[in-house]
Formats: C-alpha cells, structure tokens, sequence
C-alpha cells in the first residue's frame, strides 16, 4: 500500500480544510473581533467577491488580478454599508445581527433578480499533480499558502502598523482610545472594510471550486460561523487559526470515513463541546495561556 | 479568633490581563459583624465583592461560606446559602415599578426561605417605601432608589449582606438614616460587609474596618485604630 | 375564574382597557364568521397565515421576554412537521394516528430543544452564539433532509423524499372527524387562539416576570438566587414546542413538507414578523405575523422574486426608524397621547 501517498493525502486533506475553514472566516473574524458584531452578510459579501472575480475575469483581467479587485470592490461596498446602516447598532448585537440579515436578504435576490440565476463559471487555474495513487489540486495548494499569506498580512498589520496599534487599542478600551485622540469611528469603518475586502477576496478565490450563482454565499455560512464561534473573539488571529486547525482535525478524519455532510455535523458538534468547555472560544484560553507563561 | 468565620477569602487572587485587581487577599467576616471595607479607588473592592458572591472566578485562592467552600459555586447558588450584593451602580429594576421589583426579589432565593407576602412587606417596610405607586423605580429620587435595591437584597432572606457603596450619590442626611437602618439590621442577626468611601458613615456603623490598596489588605483594625494610622490617609492621598 | 382573568389582562402585552377587549371581540366574531362568505379556499389562506403565529410568538417569548434570539425555530417546525408525516404515515388507517402523530412531533421538539438549549445555555456563552449556532443547526438540518432521496431514505414505510420532500401527509383527525377545509380553518384557529392566551397569561404569571427580570438585568436576577440558565432553557422549549405546534398545523394543512421549510430564507421569516411587528409584545408579534403572511402571498401572486427583498428592505428600515417594532410603537405612541394629561407619563418604549 502506497503508505507515504496516503500519509501526504490525508495531510493535504487537513490542510485544505483548515485554509477552507480560514479563508470563509476570516472577514467575519476581523469584524468580530474589533466590533462584537456578527455580520450575517457575510456569506453575501464573499458572493459578491465571487461575481465581481466571475465579470472581471470574463472581461480578460488575469485572474490574480480580478481577486485583489474583488477586495478592493467588496472592501468599499462594506465602508459604505458601516457608515449607512451598522454603525447605528452598536452596542446592540442582536440588533446588528438582524439588519446584516435583512441586508443579506436584499444583496441575494437582489443579486438573482439582477444577474439571473447562473453566471459562466470560471474553471479551475492550474493543474493537479499525482503522488504515487493520489492526486492534489496544485490550485488548492496555492490556496494554503495564500491562507498562510493572509494571516502573516494581518500579523504584520496588527503589530506593526499605525493602524494596527490604533486598532488594537480601540478593541480593549474604545473609550480609552478615543481619550488619546484615536479616531475610532474612523477605526470601525476600516476594520469593517478590512472583513468585508477579505470576503469578497476569499468569495474570489473560491469562485474556481464551485457554481457562480446569487445564493453561493449560503454554502459558507455554516462552516464560517462554526469556525468563529470555537475561535472566539478575544484574540482575532489565534482564535481563527486555532479555531480551523482544530476543527480541520475533527472535520478531516470523519469526512474522510463517513462522508463530507457528517464531517459538518461533526463540526457543530465540536462547536456544542467547546463553548460548554470554553464558552469564549479558544481564542480566549490562548491568551489566558499566554498571559500566565508571560507573567512567570 | 473565638467564633468561626461566616465568610472566609483564603488567599484570593485575581488578574484582569495585565492589572492585578486582588492579589493574597485573606479575608475572616464573623457571624453578625458589621464590616466596613475602605481602600481608595482602584483598590479592588468591588473586584473582591464579585470574587465573594461567585461573579468572577479567583484565579487562586478561596471562598468559603459557613466553613463550606464555595469557590465552583455559581453565584446564583451562593444566593441561595443565605448571600446578598448590591452593586455599585444601582441595579434595581429600572423599567418596573417598586412592587414589580420587590415581586420578583421574594420569589429569587426560594430554596431558603418561605412566606414570600411576609418577606416582601418586610423589604417594603425598613426603609418606608410605598408600593402603591406604578412608576418605574427609575423615576424615584436617587436615595430612595438605592435604598429599593437593598430592600430587594432583603427580601430573598439572606444572612450575610455585601453592600457596595450605598449611599454613593446620597446627602449626609439620608447617609445617616442608611447607616442607623443598617445598624438596626446588624442588631437582628444579619451579618453586614459595606464597600464605603464615607468616613462619617464608617465612624457610625464599623465594627470592623478592613482597607484595601492594589488589591491587597493593607490594614485592618477597629475605627479608632484605622482611622488613627497615617499611613492609611496617606493611600488616600495618594501619597503611598 | 378572577385569576384567570388577571392573568389574561395584565400588563405583559398589549391592550387591556374595554375599549380593547371590545375590539379584540368583534376581530375574533369576524374570523369565526368567516366561512359564511369566505370560500374554502380563501379560509385555507387565511388558516395559513395563522398557523404561523405560534412559532412567532415562541420567538417572541425567547427574544422579546427573555433576551435570548434564536434564527433556528423552523427546525422544530420542521421537526414536528417531518416526525408527524412519519408516524401518522405509518398509523395510517389507525383513527389516532395523527393524535399520535402530532404528540410525537411535540415531544422530539421537546427534545431536541432541551438537549441543545442545555449546551448552549448552561455553557453561559456569549449573547450572539445562540443566533449563530441554532442558524447552523437548522442549515444542517436542511441539508441532511434534503440528501434523504430515494428509497432507502425511509422509516417504516414512509419515505423522507429528499429535496422533493415528503407528500401524502394524513390531515389531523379525533375519531372520527377529519380535519380538512372548513372544519381545519376552525382546528387552526382554536389552537392559534389557546396557544396565544396560554401565553398571554405566562408571561404575565409569575414565572413569566422572571423572564422580564432576565431581559431588563441578567446579572441582577441571577444575584437574587434564580438559575438563569433553567429558565432561559425552559423558555427555549417552550418556543421549540410552539415552533413544533406551527410545524404540525402547517403540515396537516397542506399535507406536505419540504427541506425547504427550514432553510435559510424560511429561518429568516420568523425573525422579521417578530421584529416588525415589536418583539417584546406577544400581540404586537401575532398581529404582525397574520399581516406579514398576507404580504407574502400577495406578493407571490404578483411575481415571488421580490418577496425576499422587500422582506428585507422592510426589516431594515423596521430596525432603522421603528426599533422596538411598528406595532408596539404604535400601541406605546398610543398609551402616551392617553396619559398625557397626567404629569408623570410613562414610557414604555425599549430598543
């Protein structure tokens, strides 16, 4: 038996996974972790990045370029719709939770009465290789590493920016911030772009791997959601890194043996677990990891 | 140390990321006490009321109730062993009226105590509020507000009473009447534990004084003691 | 008799001056009278648009009184609806077929409520978990109906159908009376009606005003010795039977179901009767459902594709302009005009 084949395939398995699980997150993370708001246009938003990657690249824009003007697109759309509608919800979760609803409602048969029920798919770029009796998508390998890409992007601008020293004080302490002439509205704005680009980017590079069509968006808002609720809100990179690993290592194993929708009831039921254990996701145990090695 | 301890604090500690809010805190309130805990802001008194009514979890350290340790108790659980918190910022029921709040305040801590009508007259009557009224609580005069909030504490029939700055806001007059109504309920039995910054009113009623600084006890001793120590106005003044 | 009355009459909801009651009668004398000039047909609309009101006013009851939102009730309605089509299917011929059937459907509502609301709610998790994951749930539940295809797809000898879902659901029945056409119209009514009032005086009893505790200061109630978590779980039952009890009428109504129904638009539905007509008031909500409901099908008569986004554009400018719901801020902006003549007015609005 082709042992070094399986043990490379089940590796690749997991990986795309976990960048799977990352990747349809991420944006939603970004926006929970600065705002505590949960932006059920999410699934919407990545549509969106999908149809604008889908429009450009049948326009002849090479495909790299179509996803970063899926970003940039998106990214815009979600500044404006900050400043029109989220921003009176602050401080009101569940009011947030509903008018994002109502938006999601409008932007997917909005976009089906507009576009039509299909739009031309856009084929997978690049190849697949074999090793020995298996064989991976060179696209989703390309798709790891841009996962990896992204979380080192928003490292960096995390810890290294201006922006990023700004962002970090307005989620501990808005009220602190501002003291010190933070311009917090202004913070929320770009955070909320940063979600929405990064959803409309992850919609466009997914576009490859599946149907264009107005209610794509729907297929991410369960994985997405599980992912945020296990990471948690308190630390936006550590929760949605560790929160994909570990539910990749659930997801991979049971989806291999018993199918790909139970790999998803294995994966809400892993949520069920871990917020009964840790009710404010991973995330925060991390930081109470850290804090206490820190402290000796 | 004769008799035990009602409510005990064993080395308590506490973090909230990067500021040590309780650190060592040993702590001994005996049966029918009538404690004053003072300490300059900051201090940590409030942090240690929710460590003793089990709305934080210690990080180290324990608590124990009647020589009972109730550090994994919840805190509606330790409610129900006889405990009572008002909060610093009143937390009586804003939107309902005074009979609506004290309604629901006799009917909490059900596993102790029986005779809800009986209990919710009592509430009503230590500090002479009138039910009659529909008005949401809010619209009462500051002190009268506060003062619903300890008669909801009073109605579920607990034993021991942790009062965080309860005549916050109120004028020396109405300061003097909590402090002869709290002294009246110390006489009946009730072990009382009172976070103030009113010096009057802890020179009234302390029997005990405990101060606090950074999270630590800094002193403990009778009024006279306490309020003798330079060391103790120094924290104050912000000097130490 | 008096207490009942009370309990019916208190303040938990919406109107209870003469005036009211009086109003209130002549809408139920017209709804009984219905069928004199109503055709068959257009009381079977109207019996759908009432059968929605339970599920609604669980909603209301979990999100409005207690605090707590759930995007997930069409699973219990679902649930109820899949369950009763699988044991009355199989007792067909048996007169009590259905009767069992219907309590089956509202004990795996029980359930299934009580084994998830414990995860959710004696884990003490932050407030916007719930909506999110009893959305993944129901989405879940969707999809496993919807891959149920074929004939191994089965229980007893009823089959689930898959996407196409399951046909041929008996009607209710007590004996036997076969519940169909007018005589459903009048089942569906009776029981939106007792459903309603069963409410009505919950929320008004004793146990309801903890609810009305929970939702003005969790950290207050539960410092006065109530376990907030058996009473957010005992309401989240509540709801999830009462979403199993529209799930049940809907199902007996039409005589089948699809995977569809608890889907993510349908998911959405509940949540915007609720907050359209005001959440924190059970007749606000029941008014706003029936409406809403009629909406909807006025709508699809005139081309469904507009449906959802008008749906939306209301929700959004409810959430906007009318916070507290266009119904009870009607009602409220109406106490407010009465009381205007005493100094003290009280306002009973919230966000």
């Amino acid at each position: 038996m082709d042992v070094l084949g399986l043990i490379v395939s089940v590796l690749y398995q997991f990986a795309t996974n976990a960048a799977f699980l990352l990747l349809a997150a991420i944006g939603l993370i970004v926006i929970l972790g600065m705002m505590n708001i949960i932006n059920l246009a999410h699934g919407e938003l990545m549509m969106m990045g999908a149809y604008t990657a889908t429009i450009a690249f049948h326009r002849g824009i090479p495909f790299p370029i179509a996803v970063v003007l899926s970003f940039i697109v998106v990214a815009l759309f979600g500044a404006l719709l900050e400043r029109l509608v989220v921003r009176r919800f602050y401080g009101r979760e569940l009011g947030a939770l509903v008018v994002t609803w109502g938006v999601s409602l409008i932007m997917g048969q909005g976009t089906l009465i507009l576009f039509g029920p299909f739009m031309p798919a856009i084929s997978i770029p690049a190849g697949s290789f074999a090793l020995g009796l298996y064989s991976f998508s060179v696209y989703w390998i390309v798709l790891i590493a841009l996962a990896v890409l992204i979380i080192l992007a928003l490292w960096w601008i995390y810890q290294r920016t201006p922006f990023g020293l700004m962002a970090r004080a307005t989620m501990q302490n808005p009220a602190m911030a501002r003291a010190l002439g933070v311009n917090t509205d202004r913070i929320y704005m770009a955070t909320f772009a940063l979600g929405a680009g990064l959803a409309g980017a992850s919609g466009a590079l997914f576009a490859p791997t599946t149907s264009i069509a107005p209610l794509m968006g729907q297929q991410f808002v369960a994985p997405a959601f599980i992912t945020v609720v296990v990471g948690g809100a308190a630390n936006v990179l550590a929760g949605a890194v560790g929160s994909s690993l570990l539910l990749s290592a659930v997801k991979t194993p049971v989806g291999l043996i018993l199918g790909a929708f139970l790999g998803t009831v294995a994966l809400l039921l892993t949520a069920l677990i871990v917020i009964r254990l840790m009710p404010d996701g991973i995330s925060a145990r991390l930081q109470a990891i850290a804090e206490r090695r820190v402290r000796r | 140390m004769t008799a035990a301890a009602i409510l005990r604090a064993e080395a308590l500690a506490k973090r909230f990321g990067g500021i040590v809010a309780a650190s060592g805190i040993n702590l001994a309130i005996r049966p029918n006490e009538l404690r004053c805990i003072i300490g300059p802001n900051g201090a940590g008194k409030s942090t240690l009321f929710s460590l003793l009514c089990g709305i934080y979890r210690p990080d180290a350290g324990r608590v124990l109730l009647r020589g009972e340790d109730v550090t994994s108790v919840l805190a509606f659980g330790r409610v129900r062993m006889g405990l009572g918190l008002t909060f610093q910022t009143n937390r009586a029921y804003h939107n309902l009226s005074i009979r609506q709040n004290l309604e629901i305040a006799t009917r909490g801590a059900h596993a102790r105590a029986s005779e809800p009508e009986k209990r919710f007259h009592y509430a009503l009557s230590i500090f002479g509020l009138d039910a009659s009224a529909e008005t949401p609580a809010r619209q009462l005069p500051h002190h009268k507000l506060q003062w619903l909030e300890i008669a909801m504490v009073l109605a579920g029939g607990p034993d021991i009473l942790l009062l965080d700055e309860p005549t916050a806001g109120m004028s020396p007059d109405e300061t003097m009447q909590t402090a002869r109504v709290l002294q009246h309920l110390n006489h009946t039995g009730l072990t009382i534990v009172v976070v103030e910054h009113d010096i009057a009113f802890v020179r009234e009623v302390a029997q005990v004084v405990t101060v606090l600084h950074h999270g630590r006890i800094f002193a403990e001793g009778s009024v006279a003691e306490i309020t003798a120590r330079e060391d103790v106005r120094e924290i104050y003044l912000g000097r130490a | 008799m008096r207490t009942l009355i009370g309990l019916i009459n208190g303040p938990e909801d919406i109107g209870r001056s003469q005036w009211f009651w009086l109003l209130a009668s002549a809408v139920l004398l017209v709804l009984f009278l219905l069928p004199l000039w109503a055709s068959e047909f257009q009381s079977s609309n109207i019996a759908y648009y009432l059968l929605n009101i339970p599920m609604a006013l669980g909603l209301s009851l979990l999100w409005g009184y207690c605090g707590v939102l759930s995007f997930g009730q069409v699973a219990y309605f679902g649930m109820a609806g899949y369950a009763y089509g699988v044991i009355a299917g199989n007792l067909a011929g048996n007169t009590w077929g259905p009767l069992v059937g219907s309590l089956g459907g509202l004990a795996i509502c029980a359930a299934t409520g009580a084994i998830f609301g414990y995860f959710v709610f004696y884990g003490r998790v932050q407030n916007w978990i719930v909506p999110i994951l009893t959305l993944v749930f129901t989405l879940l539940l969707e999809t496993f109906l919807g891959q149920t295809a074929g004939y191994q797809w089965r229980i007893g000898h009823v089959q689930l159908g898959g996407y196409n879902g399951m046909t041929g659901i008996p009607s209710f029945q007590l004996g036997s009376e076969i519940f169909f056409g007018y005589p459903f119209y009048y089942f569906t009514l009776a029981i939106t009606l007792a459903c309603y009032l069963t409410c009505r005086m919950f929320v008004n009893a004793r146990y309801g005003k903890v609810l009305l505790a929970i939702r003005e200061d969790v950290i207050r109630t539960e410092l006065l010795g109530y376990d907030i978590r058996a009473c957010q779980l005992g309401v989240f039952v509540m709801a999830a039977m009462l979403s199993g009890m529209s799930g049940l009428l809907y199902v007996q109504w039409g005589n089948y179901i699809t995977p569809s129904q608890v889907g993510l638009f349908q998911a959405s539905l509940p949540v915007i009767w609720v907050a359209i007509g005001g959440r924190e008031k059970l007749l606000a909500v029941a008014i706003s459902t029936f409406a809403l409901n009629w909406l909807n099908y006025a709508l699809s008569q005139a081309g469904n594709e507009y449906a959802p986004v008008i749906m939306g554009a209301l929700l959004l400018a409810v959430m906007l302009f009318f916070p507290g719901g266009i119904i009870v801020t009607l009602a409220a902006g109406r106490r407010r005009r009465e009381r205007s003549r005493v100094p003290i007015s009280a306002n009973e609005e919230s966000t």
